[in-house]
């Protein structure tokens, strides 16, 4: 700055009132201070000049510009303590300007000045006030010693007041941009942060957001699950620089118990800020490395915040923002920034882990209602917390009854039960245990198997395997029930050879043809009984072939009757009724063969003797053919169950009446193919009748 | 008729039953020294049978030897617990049924007869 020449009264006035106009058209604070600085220190006659205001922490005063001074010199006065005992200080302190006529009157009022340059003149520090409150003050610095006489100092006093008015304006509108900024910037990243639930991308989108308008550098740190530091997103407007970050970090990993940074607030949860980052910080996190050193340098790092993302009580990730080459160090608007921003993004992540946590949670109970496995799950304290349908239906107790109730109380015997079920650990193989379950009275087998998993929570796999248990046992009694049939008369046929062929005993003639006759109906008995096991394993296959004739029901009978006379015990009359015979489509032989099991059975379970009946009439669009005896008759209980496979009504067979217990399975079963029907009915104690139908041609 | 025309051959008495009743009132009539007693009967079976002679001072004492089909190690168990002194299972050689039965007598009375129950589960027979 020139210094002007000193001018007029009329001409300070002039050209105050110029200083008037530039003030008020200047907007933000970088223009009001140009114009301070240039046109009004020229137009008060002053060769140099600095303003300072009073720093947030309102014990400092900050050098906010300067013009005129040497820039080395004033390289020493960013800062100063507002109790110094300086001009400026005092100005703040006292709202009151000071005038300073020479360079003599300066060391003598201002000893800690005494050693600064001693080429100045004359000088002023004015405060800058609005609605008198003092927020800073302006220097003006003269080349020549001046008598401050009143009209002067109360020109240079109204410059400074339209100077405060400008600055505080122009101040006022730069915070009110920077909040509009701010607030610009927030909307924006809620919007993001709403816009998807893969959160990993949007806050990958989120850091991308803050360079360079917030910051030179963005990082977002998460936990993972065992409480490393994962490595989310890194920003920088130069993508080059990413790539280097990334690598920078690969080989320098972050230390999760560093005392300091990203580390200390995963740890904490508090946030960390640094307006500037100390030198001495650098060094200790740098140590001996020289590579490390340089990078470091290269950088330039300036300041950084570093806020938590904390949600529900927990820290899910941390925050880093970095400025360094080009943006200017952080605020404590910023940093307040930074922790709105950090509060909104956790609540963005928890929400989209949330969800999938539900919706993971959702398709998990959609697949369990599905499944066929009843599957119940419960809690450190024996409370059911899961109950799906197939463990319902296998339990007869519904979800509602099951649910959050303890499990001992929902089934009593649980406990009893599964305390045969090893709990293996998760991933192990399944040890399953089949249990009696008696549920309402009845018996369920059940085979469980149990997983046990974070401390206390087990989850119960049931299978409902009565069936299987029942077939199981039927074939273990078949295999015995075979056996002992087989025995008898394999033990008459060989008994009575080996007695036949003895040389030491002379046996009379009767005795000789009945061993023969024993012979010949017991190794009949053995072929027919392998046949049935044979037929039987042909039906479950599916390979029995049909050979289907037009046939006379009445004849079939009259010959099945006609054989069983020849070897039925004398206590038992046969009979035949025929009241109607309707020709019917059969396989002759087949149907042979179910009326012979069933006149078999009639006579086998009339130990007493009495009549068998055969009888054959006219139904509805079918033949009846009845078979009707008057002997042990059959417990209602038992009249399905004895169509089924290896099904006996003795199963001890200690009253002897022997069966493979394949009969009645194989007559339904034949019946049944010949688009037949076979039922029974009975009374117990006076007699059973058994009814095939077939449909008449 | 297997057994009585093996035994008959021994020069053994017989009396047969064809039934679990008619074989309790034979016992307990005949009082014979030894009772041969199928386990499968119709009406009464062997181990009603049983039950009931050793329920009757009458017959207490008559050794029984089981004849059956059942070969399972349940069924023996039941024969061993009726305090029977033999247990064949079929088929067996009828013509050694005599020996047997001699066997079986002569060891009873010599006092063997809670050896040979025990032996029901463990040997076999003739």
């Amino acid at each position: 700055v020139s210094a002007p020449a000193t001018y007029d009264a009329a001409d300070r006035a002039r050209r105050l009132q110029r200083v008037a106009e530039l003030l008020a058209e200047a907007v933000t604070p970088q223009e009001v201070l140009d114009a301070i600085l240039t046109e009004g220190v020229r137009a008060a006659e002053a060769h140099a000049g600095a303003i300072g205001v009073l720093a947030e922490d309102g014990k400092t005063i900050e050098l906010l510009a300067q013009r005129g001074y040497d820039p080395e010199v004033m390289a020493g006065w960013v800062t100063f303590p507002l109790d110094a005992d300086l001009p400026m200080s005092e100005v703040l302190r006292t709202g009151e300007p000071v005038f300073i006529t020479s360079i003599a009157e300066r060391n003598r009022r201002y000893p800690a000045l005494s050693h600064q340059g001693q080429e100045g003149h004359a000088l002023a520090v004015l405060p800058l006030a609005v609605e008198s409150a003092v927020f800073g003050g302006l220097s003006l610095s003269f080349d020549r010693d001046m008598e401050f006489e009143p009209e002067r100092r109360e020109l240079k006093m109204a410059f400074a007041r339209q100077a405060a008015q400008a600055l505080a304006r122009s101040r006022l509108y730069a915070a009110e941009q920077s909040l509009r900024k701010r607030m610009t910037f927030l909307a924006e990243a809620s919007e993001l942060l709403a816009s998807s639930l893969d959160y990993s991308r949007t806050l990958r989108r989120l850091a991308q957001l803050c360079v360079p308008g917030l910051a030179d550098w963005c990082a977002i740190d998460m936990l993972g699950p065992n409480g490393e530091i994962q490595r989310l997103a890194v920003a920088h407007e130069d993508p080059e620089k990413v790539r280097w970050a990334y690598e920078l970090q690969e080989r320098y990993p972050p230390d999760p118990d560093a005392p300091h940074g990203v580390a200390n607030v995963l740890r904490t949860g508090e946030a960390e800020f640094l307006p500037s980052i100390p030198q001495k910080l650098l060094d200790r996190a740098i140590g001996d490395d020289e590579e490390l050193r340089r990078i470091v340098d290269e950088l330039g790092l300036t300041s950084s915040i570093a806020v938590p993302l904390n949600a529900r009580g927990r820290t899910l990730g941390a925050l880093n923002l970095i400025t360094a080459d080009t943006h200017p160090p952080f605020t404590q608007a910023d940093f307040e920034l930074a922790l709105e921003l950090a509060r909104r993004a956790a609540i963005a992540v928890d929400n989209a882990r949330l969800y999938r946590e539900a919706q993971r949670g959702a398709n998990a109970a959609q697949a369990l209602a599905y499944v066929a496995d009843g599957v119940v799950l419960l809690d450190p304290e024996g409370i059911v917390r899961h109950w799906n349908p197939a463990a319902a239906s296998i339990t007869g107790l519904s979800e509602e009854d099951a649910l959050d109730r303890p499990v001992s109380e929902v089934v009593p015997a649980w406990d009893a039960l599964t305390s045969h079920v090893p709990l293996v650990a998760p991933g192990a193989a399944a040890r399953p245990v089949t249990v009696p379950l008696v549920l309402g009275g009845q018996e369920r087998w059940v085979s469980v198997s149990g997983v046990g998993f974070a401390p206390g929570r087990r989850v119960y796999a049931l299978q409902d395997v009565t069936e299987e248990r029942a077939l199981e046992k039927a074939r273990s009694d078949f295999v015995a029930t075979a056996s002992h049939e087989l025995r008898t008369p394999l033990a008459a046929v060989y008994g009575a050879v080996r007695t036949l062929r003895r040389d030491d005993v002379e046996l009379s003639d009767d005795d000789r043809t009945q061993f023969l006759e024993m012979i010949e109906s017991e190794a009949t008995r053995l072929a027919r009984i392998v046949d049935q096991i044979l037929l039987a394993g042909q039906l479950d296959a599916d390979a029995v072939e049909l050979e289907l004739s037009e046939c006379d029901p009445s004849d079939i009978a009259a010959r099945v009757l006609e054989s069983a006379q020849l070897h039925v015990p004398k206590t038992i009359q046969l009979s035949l009724d025929v009241d109607g015979s309707p020709k019917i489509s059969c396989d002759e032989h087949k149907l042979r063969q179910v009326l012979v099991n069933l006149v078999d059975n009639a006579v086998k379970y009339s130990p007493d003797g009495g009549r068998v009946e055969l009888r054959v009439r006219n139904g509805d669009g079918s033949c009846e053919i009845d078979v009707v005896d008057q002997g042990l008759g059959i417990p209602p209980s038992e009249r399905e169950r004895i169509f089924e496979k290896f099904y006996r009504l003795d199963p001890q067979q200690t009253h002897g009446v022997g069966g493979s217990g394949l009969g009645l399975y194989i007559c339904r079963e034949l019946v049944e193919r010949m688009d037949g029907r076979l039922s029974v009915e009975s009374e117990p104690g006076k007699g059973s009748r058994f009814r095939v139908e077939l449909p008449a041609r | 008729l297997l057994c009585r025309v093996n035994l008959s051959a021994s020069g053994m008495g017989v009396v047969e039953a064809e039934n679990g009743r008619e074989a309790l009132e034979l016992a307990r009539r005949e009082r014979p020294d030894l009772v041969l007693l199928d386990v499968m009967m119709p009406d009464v079976d062997g181990w009603t049978v049983a039950r009931e002679l050793a329920a009757d001072d009458r017959t207490r004492d008559i050794p029984i030897v089981f004849l059956t089909a059942r070969a399972e190690a349940a069924d023996k168990r039941m024969g061993q617990q009726l305090g029977g002194v033999g247990y064949l299972v079929k088929p067996f050689d009828p013509v050694m049924i005599g020996d047997f039965v001699e066997n079986v007598i002569s060891r009873v009375e010599r006092g063997e007869r809670e050896q040979l129950t025990r032996g029901i589960t463990s040997a076999g027979g003739p």
